[in-house]
């Protein structure tokens, strides 16, 4: 909060005027700063999954610890208490998974990651992933200190999912079209969505997967350079 | 409270409060009569549901009762290429009919930032002596 202006004492029953100048979401901003900060004095990439319920955000996240586990050292936040998949699963891969109950919030903030990130060593590791809430409207707005930012969207949510958000493939630097098998059956046109996505952000890389079958995720990992 | 698609200005409403709630106190005051947002327009808040959970979450508070007026603030861009800065452009969708915001440099069709827009600030208040 900005400095309180000096009170000059005012008559009782008199309104009078306190500007403040202060921005909420520029606090998470800073904080979001902050997490950076640390991660990269560890030298860990942390990566923000961002996407809908249901779009397949954490089945991509275990086909990446999966390829990806020989490669880096890895820890999970999960933030998203309405998945089925739960923490043994991750574990499984010999991974570190912490989770974050983030209460009655629907999104993810960088006060939540600055805590759970005393949870862990992070000497251990240099490739953190943080699945988000499921949500496409928030997240956007709350950065966590990531490095890089995916949105998971899947073609059974139909074609209207990436029009309808914008802002939230603004603030991301890759997304990932997920269930390609089911297009045909959906009457989605995957390449109307990836063209939708690069009209709103000509910077974001598209990726279009199976996450079922791992078809695609690759591609995912070369589009987070990784 | 699950995750409702039209309960996402709560959290952020509740933590507007808690900031004037915060202010009056210190300046030791029985009464908020005004409360002046600024809200970017290209942030997730819809000036509708702000004013509705302001209203809900004032209720047994010192600010119940007070104005509120909500300024939306447009999203402003500059292009990092050509210099370009301006408002954010919006495109018509042709298959949608639908306008969709785009990062396109509208002058030389590289990639733009935005640099305005996407804040929620509480401006100022006014409170009774």
């Amino acid at each position: 909060m900005s400095p309180l202006k000096e009170v000059v004492k005012a008559e009782e029953g008199e309104i009078y005027d306190i500007e403040l100048e202060e921005d909420l979401l520029r606090a998470n901003e800073e904080l979001a700063a902050k997490n950076r900060e640390l991660l990269k004095k560890h030298n860990v990439m942390a990566i923000d999954v961002m996407g809908s319920i249901g779009s397949g955000k954490t089945t991509l996240i275990e086909k990446l610890v999966r390829a990806l586990k020989k490669k880096y050292r890895i820890a999970v936040f999960k933030g998203d208490l309405t998945t089925t998949i739960d923490a043994e699963l991750i574990e499984r891969h010999g991974v570190e998974a912490v989770p974050i109950n983030t209460g009655k919030e629907c999104h993810l903030d960088a006060n939540l990651v600055r805590k759970a990130l005393q949870k862990i060593n992070l000497e251990d590791i240099n490739l953190l992933f943080i699945e988000n809430v499921g949500n496409l409207i928030c997240p956007a707005d709350f950065p966590l200190g990531s490095e890089k930012r995916i949105v998971v969207i899947s073609v059974t949510e139909g074609p209207y999912m990436v029009v309808k958000h914008p802002f939230i493939f603004m603030n991301a630097d890759v997304v990932v079209i997920n269930k390609k098998d089911l297009a045909q059956a959906m009457g989605v046109d995957i390449e109307k969505l990836r063209a939708d996505a690069k009209e709103i952000n000509p910077n974001i890389k598209v990726a279009v997967t199976n996450g079922r079958t791992g078809e695609g995720v690759k591609e995912v990992i070369d589009a987070l350079g990784l | 409270m699950g995750i409702h698609p039209e309960m996402h200005e709560f959290s952020i409403v509740k933590q507007i409060v808690k900031s004037i709630l915060l202010v009056a106190e210190r300046y030791n005051t029985k009464k908020v009569a005004e409360v002046n947002l600024v809200i970017g327009k290209l942030t997730f808040l819809n000036p509708l549901r702000v004013r509705f959970f302001y209203n809900l979450l004032t209720e047994d508070t010192i600010i119940k009762g007070s104005k509120l007026f909500i300024e939306e603030k447009r999203g402003v861009v500059k292009c990092p290429s050509c210099g370009y800065e301006g408002d954010i452009m919006y495109e018509e969708d042709p298959v949608h009919h639908i306008r969709i915001p785009t990062l396109h440099c509208p002058r030389c069709g590289g990639v733009v930032e935005v640099i305005g827009g996407r804040e929620c600030t509480i401006k100022s208040i006014k409170v009774v002596a």
